[in-house]
């Protein structure tokens, strides 16, 4: 400490330019930062600006080579495209069923399962376990219980003497075929993310209510949910932003069918990119997807930050 | 808590049951899915298209499991996927401890705004990006090869901020001492800060290792053969090779997948559940 | 634990160094073909992507494996990418990726796209005139501006396969239906209820573009209009085939297997193999494999006629791709050619279902003396006609399909999906 306060103060500098002491450490923190930094640059922030300047232009994987100025065109189809507006109805209902299913019902699983003994461990664990499955093999094991004919599902329905159900087959099932595995797959993590939120709050708090003969809804609305609110936020936008983002069961399971009703912004996107080469509404989609995702992720920093309460 | 676990012993009332049969139901609603598609996976193909379905195979079928891994070159897929993952983690490692020691330790003007810049980062996820990216590995000829799959996430945000948060509790005056036993900044952070934060790193370490082991999209995108598959691909590629009806070669095929993930967490489960909880801390 | 996770690190390290060095020197041999053609001694290699699973993509491997060992100047490097869509979707990523294959096979209908996208090489230059020996019929799809761009391989036309056994169990003619009218009877007779509920089908169809232009073709109508340049089945002919759907799905005799694309085919098929339908519309290359797994006797016959006999041809055609060098495009003709010489187009269709590709195989003696099932599509062919052959039909294909699927699930009326999809293509039909 004092080398550094002596060299602030008499800067050394060597005759033969090399730099001296002071500007190393200058830089140091610099040089530490950049490696990350220039990740970043190069595989987001270019990216960004690159999609938001290639949505103004008709341009087609085929041949990057011919680009095509259009200005605000593409965003002009995109918005008179009634198949668009299904895309965005579909994803948001998705995320709207998933993000409230998901989790809602951890939410009370970790009330239930937030307990000592052994057995709540193993099932938070086995309640866990699709979480760190990849989402392939999710989608392809639940493609096969879902089968119409000869899946498990419509077996145990039948079993109970109820009608068959056409999960994927169907338009009006599709959709809430796909927000069931993925609320399947989420509400694990959720669940135990709740357990370690309620774990940390402070027991003096429960011990108070309880002297206070406090009913038990009125413990969770009063203590409980406010000391949650830091884990309800953080999970919030976790799951919306990932909800957004489906695509693998899609691909998998529906490919946007039947008839569109499962088709969802991600796989719009890749299908106009990827496979019909529509390299300018894909861009153009893709900045609205951007557009939303930040809008997201501001509006829950801005209007819920103020709702949670930091001890 | 040996005394609650004894209280249990004693009184099991009907509604102690009836929980236990409730706990065993939600238990069962996660993890019976699993042992269906190991089910299916020992079933011969007739026997599949039985409905009512049977339980139990009535006849045990090994070769279901030889077919789907014959069905493409299987070996290549996991040396891929291995080599992804681990390729991943080494750049993360290696950017982020230097970063994150950065961001911990020093004052530097524009500290804020270049955090700021990596909570950013954090917020977007490739899904978003994916085109241009494709646009961009294209013009360097990359599209197609490991590189395509490992260097775009060669920085990781969530792992910048986890290890900030890590090394900023460690306490001053041990830094403070290397500094004066004339460690150089580059010692103390490899030497010192590091095998502190090895729980953190540990538990991104895993964190990060699973999901790109999963990862389906990116590999998705970015490749179109064979030499450069991964897992996640070849398994998904089982329904056009054998026929997306073959249901039991096509869990067979997960399986493969899946059940070494299952056998590792049955066995690390307190380390892998503590790798993903930890994002919320 | 440290030593251990600093030696794990190393590990690691080194063998991430090894194979990702190694993997990128595995970069497909395309990249080579930049590079001019350096002394290569030993074959030249080329690459091939195929779109044939199953059965099916076992024969042309071992084709594949056939042709490398008969002569030492060029190695066919095979690789299988999945259906035609997937196979599709692959070439165009790499080509824009600059990893494209030499050979690999398109659908029908999609060529022109491909062409005008300018993949495509022209096999003029390669052919010597070989491409006389082709059956005439199947050539309506290989030409782009008057250049030949695209020989015929495994080619196929819509077919009714028929149980056989299950139709003379119920009385009916074992030949099967010949009109739609007969079609719906049959259906009726083999439909099966117990205890209110459908345990099998009479009839099913994969609700499939395909098979839909079938439909249209049968009812004296066409897809496109005669420039081209719009939809011609916002009309009666257009119409009749979803009525005639729609009709024999309300009857409770069809039924319309669930699944996006090919699942749909292979629920179809499935479930004829496991006699819960018994009569399906699929592809004649499937006709080796439904026999084979199949526990009666199958038989296939024309598609039923509505005012006339009507199928388009379908399948895929084999393609050189633009980018090769020339080297290697010497190469892939060679490949090209021997693969669908008469020699090796007599056992891919007797081993597989598809049509042969040239006149020589079909006067042969062998094709004569097969069963007759292999040579349904064949007869067909007189009623055939060519897939639409416009750049805009590969992203329009889909749509018509997307169309006609919502009228078939009961969203939308004939009309309403037939002026849809006719709306959508004005601007896919401009291009």
């Amino acid at each position: 400490m004092w080398k550094e306060i002596a060299l602030k103060r008499y800067p050394i500098r060597s005759k033969t330019g090399i730099p001296s002491q002071q500007l190393i450490e200058k830089f140091r923190p610099y040089l530490y930062v950049v490696p990350a930094l220039a990740f970043f640059t190069l595989f987001f922030f270019y990216p960004i600006a690159y999609m938001v300047y290639l949505s103004f232009y008709d341009w087609s994987l085929l041949d990057l080579s011919a680009m095509k100025w259009v200005g605000l065109e593409n965003f002009q189809a995109l918005f008179t495209d009634n198949d668009f507006y299904q895309v965005l109805s579909n994803t948001f209902i998705f995320t709207v069923f998933t993000v409230a299913l998901g989790m809602g019902i951890a939410f009370f699983l970790a009330l239930w399962l937030n307990q000592r003994a052994k057995i709540y461990g193993v099932v938070q664990a086995a309640i866990f376990t699709p979480h760190i499955i990849s989402l392939v093999s999710i989608a392809m094991l639940w493609m096969w219980l879902m089968d119409p004919q000869y899946g498990l599902l419509n077996a145990i329905l039948e079993w109970f003497g109820l009608p068959a159900y056409s999960w994927l087959a169907d338009t009006k099932s599709a959709l809430a075929s796909l927000v069931l595995v993925s609320v399947w797959k989420v509400v694990g993590y959720n669940t135990l993310v709740f357990i370690a939120g309620l774990q940390s709050i402070p027991k003096y708090l429960y011990e108070a209510a309880a002297l206070d003969r406090s009913p038990a809804w009125k413990t969770l609305w009063k203590i409980t949910i406010p000391m949650l609110s830091p884990t309800l936020f953080f999970l919030l936008i976790i799951n919306t932003i990932s909800s957004f983002q489906v695509f693998d069961t899609i691909y998998v399971m529906t490919q946007g069918g039947p008839v569109n009703s499962t088709n969802m912004l991600v796989f719009y996107i890749y299908e106009q990119g990827m496979d019909f080469y529509n390299g300018g509404i894909a861009s153009a989609a893709s900045v609205v997807l951007l557009l939303l995702v930040a809008l997201l992720t501001l509006f829950h920093f801005l209007v819920l930050s103020r709702k949670v309460h930091y001890r | 808590m040996k005394g609650g676990s004894s209280l249990n012993r004693l009184a099991t009332s009907p509604l102690k049951i009836i929980e236990r049969i409730l706990l065993i139901l939600v238990s069962l609603i996660f993890v019976f899915p699993f042992l269906w598609m190991m089910l299916t996976a020992f079933k011969t193909l007739p026997e599949v298209f039985r409905f009512p379905p049977t339980l139990l195979p009535e006849v045990w079928d090994f070769s279901n499991f030889l077919k789907a891994w014959e069905s493409g070159p299987f070996l290549k897929y996991l040396l891929n996927s291995f080599i992804v993952a681990v390729g991943v983690l080494i750049l993360q490692f290696l950017t982020a401890v230097p970063a994150a020691y950065a961001f911990a330790r020093y004052r530097f003007p524009g500290r804020n705004l270049l955090f700021g810049i990596t909570l950013i980062a954090l917020m977007i996820p490739p899904q978003v990006i994916f085109l241009p990216i494709y646009v961009q590995m294209s013009g360097w000829g990359l599209v197609n090869t490991l590189w395509s799959l490992i260097l775009p996430y060669g920085a990781s945000a969530f792992g910048i901020f986890l290890l900030r948060q890590s090394f900023m509790q460690v306490p001053d005056e041990v830094i403070e001492a290397a500094r004066l036993d004339q460690a150089s900044e580059w010692k103390i952070i490899w030497k010192i800060m590091v095998p502190i934060a090895k729980p953190v790193l540990v538990t991104f370490g895993l964190f990060s290792f699973i999901y790109h082991w999963n990862d389906y999209f990116w590999p998705l995108i970015m490749t179109n053969s064979d030499t450069v598959r991964t897992l996640p691909i070849g398994i998904s590629m089982l329904k056009a090779s054998e026929g997306s009806q073959v249901w039991n070669v096509i869990m067979a095929g997960n399986m493969i997948l899946v059940f070494p993930i299952l056998i590792i967490f049955f066995f690390a489960q307190r380390h892998i559940i503590r790798a993903f909880i930890y994002q919320s801390k | 634990m440290k030593k251990w996770k600093s030696y794990f690190l190393v590990l690691t390290l080194s063998v991430t160094a090894i194979f990702t060095g190694c993997s990128n020197q595995e970069v497909p041999s395309a990249a080579e073909g930049k590079q001019p053609a350096a002394e290569q001694k030993g074959p030249v290699e080329i690459d091939f992507w195929y779109a044939v699973g199953g059965h099916n993509g076992e024969v042309l491997e071992g084709l594949v494996k056939k042709f490398n060992e008969s002569q030492d100047e060029v190695e066919v490097k095979a690789s299988y990418q999945g259906d035609y869509y997937e196979n599709h979707s692959k070439v165009l990523a790499a080509v824009a990726a600059g990893n494209q294959p030499d050979v690999t096979m398109v659908e029908i209908g999609v060529i022109a796209a491909f062409a005008d996208a300018k993949v495509l090489a022209d096999l003029g230059p390669y052919t010597e005139g070989d491409e006389e020996k082709y059956i005439p019929g199947l050539m309506k799809n290989s030409y782009w501006n008057d250049k030949l761009v695209a020989v015929p391989f495994n080619r196929s036309t819509p077919l009714l396969y028929l149980n056989r056994d299950m139709l003379e169990k119920a009385g009916l003619d074992p030949k099967g239906p010949k009109t739609w009218e007969e079609l719906r009877q049959y259906s009726k007779a083999l439909t099966k209820q117990e205890g209110g509920k459908t345990v099998s089908f009479g009839f099913s169809t994969p609700i499939d573009i395909w098979f839909y232009e079938a439909l249209v073709f049968q009812s004296g109508g066409n897809i496109l209009s005669e420039d081209g340049k719009s939809l011609a089945i916002n009309s009666p002919e257009g119409k009749a085939p979803l009525e005639f759907w729609n009709a024999m799905i309300k009857e409770g005799i069809m039924k319309a297997p669930p699944g996006e694309k090919y699942n749909a085919w292979d629920v179809a098929k499935q479930d004829f193999i496991n006699e819960q339908v018994g009569m399906i519309f699929t592809s004649t290359g499937d006709l080796k494999g439904l026999k084979d797994n199949a526990k009666f006797n199958v038989g296939a016959a024309f598609l039923p006629a509505n005012k006339d006999f009507g199928v388009p041809t379908g399948g895929a055609n084999l393609v050189m791709l633009a980018k090769s060098s020339e080297e290697e495009k010497k190469a892939a003709w060679k490949f090209m050619k021997w693969i669908t010489e008469t020699e090796q187009t007599i056992p891919w269709s007797l081993e597989t279902g598809y049509m042969p590709v040239t006149q020589k195989a079909v006067e042969s003696d062998e094709m004569k003396a097969a069963d007759p099932n292999f040579r349904v599509a064949l007869d067909q062919l007189q009623y055939a006609k060519p897939r639409p052959m416009v750049p805009g039909y590969k992203e329009l294909q889909e749509v018509i399909m997307t169309e006609i699927q919502r009228n078939v699930l009961g969203q939308a009326t004939p009309d309403e999906a037939l002026s849809a999809a006719a709306e959508k293509a004005q601007k896919l039909l401009k291009k």
